[in-house]
């Protein structure tokens, strides 16, 4: 009896760890869009640890797919992502023409889930209200940014000035780190008047970058919210839920191993942890989008 | 000679230190002049050390009132952050914080901030200290119970909306006396 159990157990061993493995492979493989906000590699550092603790949490494995802005609609729309990290005006955009739901949102800085637009001049450049602009030159962020293009196009029609016609002229600055060029080209005097998003001014003070009194703020938009977690409207309402509660009780000492190296989840993406938003919170983006003839609300 | 048990021993050797501990301090108290000065002494340091931090916080955060003075709360929010790399987690930060983003209408970032300097510091709801803020915290306890509740009751799975009510609640109960 001894004897033929001894040789049963192998058997079983094999048994039970195939099961196991069986298991492994059918986990779920589902894709996160991450839109990019400098490069592939910065995004891939920033998210990568995010995507493993949903992994974890959530039983799915989830792959990390950087995502540029402009290709980000075709690809949900093309059904390739179950999950999307985008800034707010891209979620409204994914919302309104391929149902997007929304999931929850990052926080980060002094407003939360929320930050603002600001025209800013260097200080003592005589340039001290939104009407000294007139003429002027002004360095915009990327025309897809809600507090980088979209807040301060907006700001400017609501006082009375026309970007279009009123300005010396206006630029978009090329490649990487656009926000933070548009900073420091005010501050070289390159530009007179930059729209530079709240959440990087405060980034750039906490670091040292700049001063609080190097610049004049010149007009600050409300605040709205920033960066979005969404999901494809067929994803299975099991496996969102437990996305969003694990992106709500993700804390700032939750870690993942990633290459061999214990990573903090919070810290590598640059927030301060998720918050769940209403849709109607991003009702101010889209009236902001209506005034100033944006998509998805576009007209000709 | 009787025999005493190890327990026995602890409980008569607790019965005399408490009658020790007793006796000393029906001896000390009362007229001797030393006890008084001493009591004086620590008063004099406490408030000394109490008016000292007031005049440091003031001279230390001048410029973020005077920026608050000036209509610029976006620049004093910077003003903070610049600080801050000094006097990292200091509560005076989150007061002034919690103001100005109440101003601005954030008032679930405004209710956070108030709770992170009263769970440093209970100097902010003394009713008698320079550094008071029970009144500010009160409106905006009120102006929380007014906006915030509601709006939670109308979304009861909302969990983000419901530890704001949370938050709220904690300010409502160190108004009320209660401690941390």
């Amino acid at each position: 009896m001894k004897r033929l159990l001894l040789l049963l157990l192998p058997v079983v061993a094999v048994a039970v760890f195939s099961a196991g493995c069986d298991r492994i492979k059918e986990r779920p493989v589902l894709r996160i869009g991450y839109m990019n906000c400098n490069n592939e590699r910065e995004t891939m550092e920033r998210f990568a640890p995010l995507s493993r603790y949903l992994s974890e949490q959530v039983g799915v494995t989830f792959e990390t797919i950087p995502v540029d802005t402009h290709e980000f609609e075709e690809r949900f729309r093309a059904g390739e992502f179950a999950l999307t990290h985008t800034n707010s005006l891209l979620y409204i955009l994914l919302k309104e023409d391929a149902g997007l739901k929304l999931v929850a949102a990052d926080k980060r800085g002094h407003y939360g889930s929320r930050t603002a637009g600001t025209l800013i001049a260097r200080k003592g450049s005589g340039i001290e209200t939104l009407e000294d602009i007139r003429g002027k030159r002004l360095v915009f962020g990327p025309m897809m940014a809600p507090t980088g293009y979209l807040a301060q196009y907006d700001l400017m029609l609501q006082a009375g000035i026309d970007p279009e016609r009123d300005l010396g002229y206006y630029a978009i600055p090329a490649g990487s780190f656009k926000h933070e060029k548009l900073i420091y080209g005010v501050y070289f005097g390159d530009f007179d008047v930059a729209a530079a998003p709240a959440l990087d001014l405060e980034e750039m003070t906490r670091e040292g970058k700049i001063a609080a009194d190097d610049f004049v703020i010149l007009a600050q938009s409300q605040i709205v919210p920033y960066c979005t977690f969404g999901a494809a409207p067929d994803l299975d309402p099991v496996i969102f839920a437990k996305v969003r509660q694990a992106l709500l009780e993700l804390t700032p000492t939750d870690t993942v191993e990633i290459d061999g190296e214990r990573v903090k989840v919070l810290k590598a993406a640059w927030v301060d942890g998720f918050e769940e938003l209403l849709d109607s919170d991003y009702d101010p983006i889209r009236e902001m989008a209506r005034r100033v003839n944006m998509p998805p609300y576009q007209t000709y | 000679m009787p025999k005493f048990s190890q327990t026995s021993l602890l409980w008569l050797l607790m019965v005399v230190a408490t009658a020790a501990m007793a006796a000393l301090l029906v001896t000390a108290s009362g007229d001797d002049p030393r006890w008084r000065t001493a009591g004086l002494d620590k008063a004099v340091e406490r408030e000394l050390a109490f008016q000292a931090r007031a005049a440091f916080l003031q001279k230390v955060y001048a410029p973020v009132e005077a920026l608050l003075a000036a209509g610029q709360a976006q620049t004093a929010l910077l003003k903070l952050d610049e600080l801050e790399r000094s006097f990292s987690g200091d509560p005076h930060g989150f007061i002034l914080r919690g103001e100005i983003l109440r101003d601005l209408g954030v008032l679930d970032r405004a209710i956070a901030n108030y709770v992170r300097a009263l769970k440093l510091s209970g100097d902010y709801l003394e009713e008698a200290s320079p550094l008071s803020r029970r009144t500010e915290i009160r409106h905006l306890v009120d102006q929380g119970l007014r906006e915030l509740v509601p709006r939670a009751r109308s979304n009861p799975d909302n969990r983000s909306l419901a530890a704001t009510v949370g938050e709220l609640h904690y300010l409502q109960s160190r108004l009320a006396g209660g401690c941390e």
